[in-house]
């Protein structure tokens, strides 16, 4: 029987690669310190961060010092969250994209390293 | 059901292969739920699709792993996404298929009631198929579904909740023979059931579909099913666990089917030639007699009008299943059932922690 992807299984092997996406709508105002808290523990690892945002938030400037590895996306005011995210996951380059909304009360896990069988 | 400290008690998992069309309309049903939000998360398994599926289902979803290469069919797919599952219970809803508000809260109630059931399937409702063609697959699957709710280990894919333990306990989806999407559920029911766990169907809790199926797509459809029915699981052995499955309903009036057919031919054989509309009108009261349960149901759901239409598509897709049993038991006996070749074996119980997953080997 033919393998079910066989140039899956004779690339080369690497560990996924990891995006994560942090929804900002319009109406609300995540703070530079909640963003950094919310922000997956992995160093290790290469993960491309995007927090798209609805219009320019208040604090943008302390939000780009606080996470100063995430890319920024700035849509037109009146994006919807549902839009966000859409944008934001044409950008993302990750095998692994994992999506949280700024005012979602979920903290963000690292996926890829919470892998269990 | 809460959310605590370690993540959501349930994992949705959709696996989607181009199905921009439908897979808005799938999340949207699966976050209109009556499931408090954070009791679950919803991942979405993108199997190296050519069009904007990743992209729209960002829209809803926490989660999207995105498979490149070829695609390796919604097993394979599930299988992944089960991997990065953080919740205690898996929830498998296909990318065409619209839920009811309390379609999942009624499958884990399901579920809780009992620690021997394994998983707990919603099985095919009614949906708001507009063409032809879909709507005879509906209730070819829905009939399928009503005489084997009542049989044993019965999974269906399209939306089924499996415990995470017995899930892995029984080593996922088989996505090396089953990778075309079908039978791959019926499968795994087998292996949850040999593992001690119970497998059923919830009744009144179906989910519609939302993909629209031509004549085409029925007759694949059939002719995968049957090719793998009889080489991969055996025609006898699975009828007893999966008599509902849609070519247990299709190939049912067989044997009286070949009883009749036999009777007709030796009519025709004596008939004059002038008897001609004789023999054919005995052929089609042949045909309506061993359909006679399949076409009575038929007409009770959509009409006679509809029901005399369905024929000939329903003799054709008899006609395919038939052939497709005979063909995937000439395979067995001649080349044998598949196994994966030693290279990618090696590499098999990897899994999602590297990249690109290799398919497991169950």
């Amino acid at each position: 029987m033919r393998s079910a992807a066989p140039d899956r299984a004779f690339s080369p092997r690497r560990a996924p690669s990891v995006s994560y996406i942090v929804v900002v709508p319009e109406d609300h105002i995540v703070s530079a310190e909640r963003l950094a808290q919310r922000l997956p523990r992995a160093a290790d690892r290469a993960v491309k961060i995007i927090v798209a945002c609805a219009g320019q938030p208040a604090d943008l400037g302390m939000l780009q010092r606080t996470v100063a590895n995430a890319e920024f996306l700035l849509a037109p005011v009146g994006t919807t969250a549902e839009e966000l995210r859409e944008l934001a996951m044409r950008r993302a380059p990750g095998d692994i994209v994992t999506l949280v909304d700024g005012a979602s009360p979920r903290a963000m896990s690292d996926r890829s390293s919470a892998l269990r069988v | 059901m809460e959310a605590d400290a370690r993540g959501p008690e349930l994992s949705i998992i959709v696996p989607a292969r181009n199905a921009a069309r439908t897979i808005v309309a799938a999340l949207r049903s699966v976050r209109a739920s009556s499931l408090p939000a954070e009791s679950y998360e919803l991942i979405v398994v993108d199997d190296a699709s050519d069009d904007e599926t990743a992209s729209l289902a960002a829209r809803y979803a926490d989660v999207v792993m995105r498979l490149a290469g070829r695609p390796a069919g919604p097993a394979y797919a599930r299988n992944r996404g089960a991997e990065v599952a953080t919740g205690a219970l898996l929830a498998f809803v296909d990318s065409d298929v619209a839920l009811l508000p309390e379609t999942l809260p009624r499958l884990v109630a399901d579920l809780a009631r009992d620690p021997m059931v394994g998983a707990v399937s919603a099985g095919y409702g009614d949906g708001e198929a507009r063409n032809f063609f879909s709507q005879y697959w509906n209730l070819l699957l829905r009939l399928g579904m009503q005489r084997g709710a009542r049989g044993g280990a019965h999974h269906i894919a399209c939306c089924a909740v499996v415990r995470r333990g017995a899930f892995f306990t029984s080593g996922l989806y088989d996505e090396w023979r089953f990778r075309t999407g079908c039978l791959e559920d019926v499968e795994l029911g087998i292996r949850l059931a040999t593992h001690g766990y119970r497998v059923l169907v919830s009744t009144n809790n179906g989910v519609a579909r939302l993909s629209e199926t031509s004549f085409a797509d029925v007759t694949r459809a059939v002719w995968m099913r049957g090719r793998l029915l009889t080489r991969s699981l055996g025609y006898r052995r699975t009828r007893h666990i999966a008599s509902g499955d849609v070519m247990y309903t299709l190939t049912r009036p067989g044997i009286p089917g070949l009883l009749f057919g036999g009777a007709l031919a030796l009519c025709a054989e004596t008939t004059p030639r002038t008897g001609a509309p004789i023999v054919i009108a005995l052929a089609a009261a042949l045909i309506c007699l061993v359909n006679l349960p399949t076409f009575r149901f038929f007409a009770r759901e959509r009409g006679l009008g509809f029901t005399v239409l369905a024929m000939p598509a329903h003799l054709v897709a008899q006609a395919t299943a038939v052939a497709a049993l005979i063909s995937g038991w000439l395979l067995r006996h001649f080349i044998g059932d598949g196994v994966p070749d030693a290279t990618t074996q090696a590499y098999a119980e990897v899994g999602a922690e590297m990249w690109p997953p290799v398919p497991r080997q169950t």
